[in-house]
């Protein structure tokens, strides 16, 4: 088990801090045909009320992308348990998005592989990530995954969809 | 504790098992038995190679079998392997000799399909699977005049061909006996589609077209069809298909068109264990045992051997056809039976030029199709995946906002909000 980053559903508002973060942490410039790492919007669900999302890689500490990729792209980061990736090899194959459950990997405008990496470089040097670090209301978390048992799952997207039979 | 194991070929399912065994704890003898010392390579890869996309060293992703054989500590032996005697756990060697083991992961994958047709071994005629097949093409594009080719066979490595063939310039004709191409994944209507993007492009199409023989004539290759219509060449790529590599099986074992293995990949005999593209999985939509020949099955089918080798029991509980073809800028994306029987959608984002085709059954999806939506893919599978296992869930919140940011049609969206099957 390594660390992830997880929603509290019942704080976020989608205000989208956190995708705006992550953009200028990784340098997205969307106008070259890359996808945003982190995704928010809300659903109305059936008594017409709304919930907001903040969606990105939710590093499934056994990440379907992983032994999906046919070019050994990506891998666990020992030290966080991120789930990071090496594009040089990166064939553009989208063998990694059909495993994704997720729909979390991204694809620059030259065809190349990018994700969410937890930001883990930060992580590393004590850290939060950007969209955590940038949450307004204090929705995103990043934690130890084992730390989840103590979470109730609705407050907790990462549980919500553990919860759920997703391969 | 079994101390000394055995391991056949040793591809994507073979170096999954190695791992897996060290990984759960396995500290015995492992031989790995290969036909090649640049192993384990991806078969996928080739076409890549010899486009120029990956060096050739990037063939082999998970490193060379020397760096493998010391981080994993196996001992290769190298085209030697010529039965697998699973009664007696040995290996009967070419030269006669028998080597004794505990236990014996055979995981010898497939090889190119080649019809009993007479010109097979005209000049410039190959199969594409393995890297000297990659090799012998990429010398061919490289030296000689080439401005035409033929690609019999509308697999999912032949459309790879015609990618090749059409960005180098060379006018290509992708044949099949199916009268549309991915005969085994696409239904007609996204066939259709895709083979009028192709024709768009200038690639010609021979469809419904049963290959006889190849000649050669003037320098040139003829791919006859029967009926006698003809095309004239200078390449032809065999691309018909694959088939499982079960000539070391013993008649012991069961073997349909694969090994067939349960769920923790075990053969019929005791401590035989099959993983890979060689092996007859379970198929979950149709519950019986089927060749799934995808790498991330070989994947998962070959770390589950190699954890119950080393005495961790674990099940790989099976999957179905899936696959995604990325090609020319197009995605296909194919899930479940496509001979399935079912109520049928097709719906549409004319703006980013998607189509989606589903087929429902009374328990939720039975196939589906996409054209140009992978992002979304991912979610779909899952969600169908789920369906087939006989969980009532419908689409949870991510993969609503997943389809939504993807602009997947929201009529499809609702048809799988209220499918409780």
């Amino acid at each position: 088990m390594g660390k992830i980053i997880d929603l509290d559903i019942q704080k976020c508002s989608a205000c989208g801090a956190c995708a705006v973060a992550c953009m200028d942490q990784n340098d997205l410039d969307l106008s070259e045909g890359v996808s945003p790492f982190r995704v928010v919007c809300d659903l109305e669900d059936e008594d017409g009320e709304f919930q907001y999302y903040s969606i990105a890689c939710f590093h499934c500490e056994d990440a379907p992308c992983i032994t999906a990729c046919p070019c050994n792209c990506l891998r666990k980061d020992k030290e966080t348990g991120f789930t990071v990736y090496d594009n040089t090899n990166c064939i553009g194959c989208h063998s990694c998005a059909m495993a994704c459950p997720f729909g979390a990997l991204s694809y620059r405008g030259d065809g190349k592989m990018v994700k969410c990496d937890g930001c883990a470089a930060r992580v590393k040097q004590g850290l939060e990530p950007a969209c955590v670090n940038n949450c307004p209301t204090g929705a995103l978390r990043c934690i130890e995954e084992r730390e989840l048992k103590d979470v109730k799952v609705k407050r907790s997207l990462k549980k919500m969809m553990a919860a759920l039979d997703t391969n | 504790m079994k101390q000394k194991t055995a391991v056949v070929g040793f591809g994507c399912a073979g170096y999954h098992g190695v791992k897996a065994m060290r990984e759960h704890g396995y500290n015995g003898e492992i031989d790995v038995y290969t036909d090649s010392l640049w192993a384990p390579a991806n078969p996928m890869l080739t076409t890549y190679y010899i486009y120029g996309k990956l060096p050739k060293e990037a063939t082999r992703p998970f490193g060379t079998l020397d760096e493998l054989a010391e981080k994993y500590e196996f001992h290769t032996v190298n085209g030697q392997a010529q039965k697998v005697l699973s009664e007696e756990k040995s290996i009967r060697m070419k030269d006669g000799r028998i080597e004794r083991y505990d236990q014996i992961l055979i995981a010898t994958g497939a090889r190119a399909f080649l019809p009993p047709v007479e010109g097979l071994d005209c000049k410039n005629v190959f199969p594409m699977r393995t890297m000297e097949d990659a090799g012998r093409v990429k010398k061919v594009l490289e030296e000689e005049e080439i401005h035409s080719a033929v690609v019999v066979g509308a697999s999912m490595v032949g459309i790879k061909l015609v990618e090749l063939f059409h960005a180098r310039g060379i006018k290509c004709t992708l044949a099949d006996m199916a009268p549309g191409i991915f005969p085994i994944a696409a239904v007609p209507c996204i066939a259709s589609e895709i083979e009028r993007r192709l024709k768009e492009k200038g690639v010609d199409l021979a469809f419904s077209r049963a290959l006889q023989r190849i000649e050669e004539a003037d320098g040139r290759r003829q791919v006859v069809f029967a009926g006698g219509e003809w095309i004239s060449c200078d390449l032809v790529m065999m691309c018909i298909g694959t088939r499982a590599n079960t000539q070391l099986a013993d008649e012991k074992l069961r073997v349909n068109r694969g090994i067939v293995v349960d769920g923790q990949m075990r053969t019929n005999m005791p401590d035989i264990y099959c993983a890979g593209d060689c092996s007859e999985g379970t198929n979950l939509q149709t519950k019986e045992t089927q060749i799934i020949g995808i790498w991330d099955n070989a994947a998962k089918q070959g770390r589950t051997a190699g954890a119950n080798m080393a005495g961790v029991r674990t099940v790989y509980q099976g999957n179905m056809l899936h696959n995604i073809t990325h090609f020319m800028g197009m995605d296909f994306i194919g899930y479940g039976d496509v001979r399935s029987e079912g109520r049928e959608y097709l719906y549409e984002n004319r703006e980013l030029g998607q189509k989606f085709f589903l087929r429902m059954g009374d328990a939720g999806p039975v196939c589906m199709n996409f054209l140009d939506s992978y992002k979304a893919s991912g979610a779909l599978k899952s969600y169908m995946l789920r369906k087939i296992n006989g969980n009532a869930q419908t689409l949870s919140p991510v993969e609503r906002v997943r389809m939504i940011r993807e602009g997947i049609p929201e009529d499809l969206t609702e048809l799988l909000m209220k499918d409780q099957g």
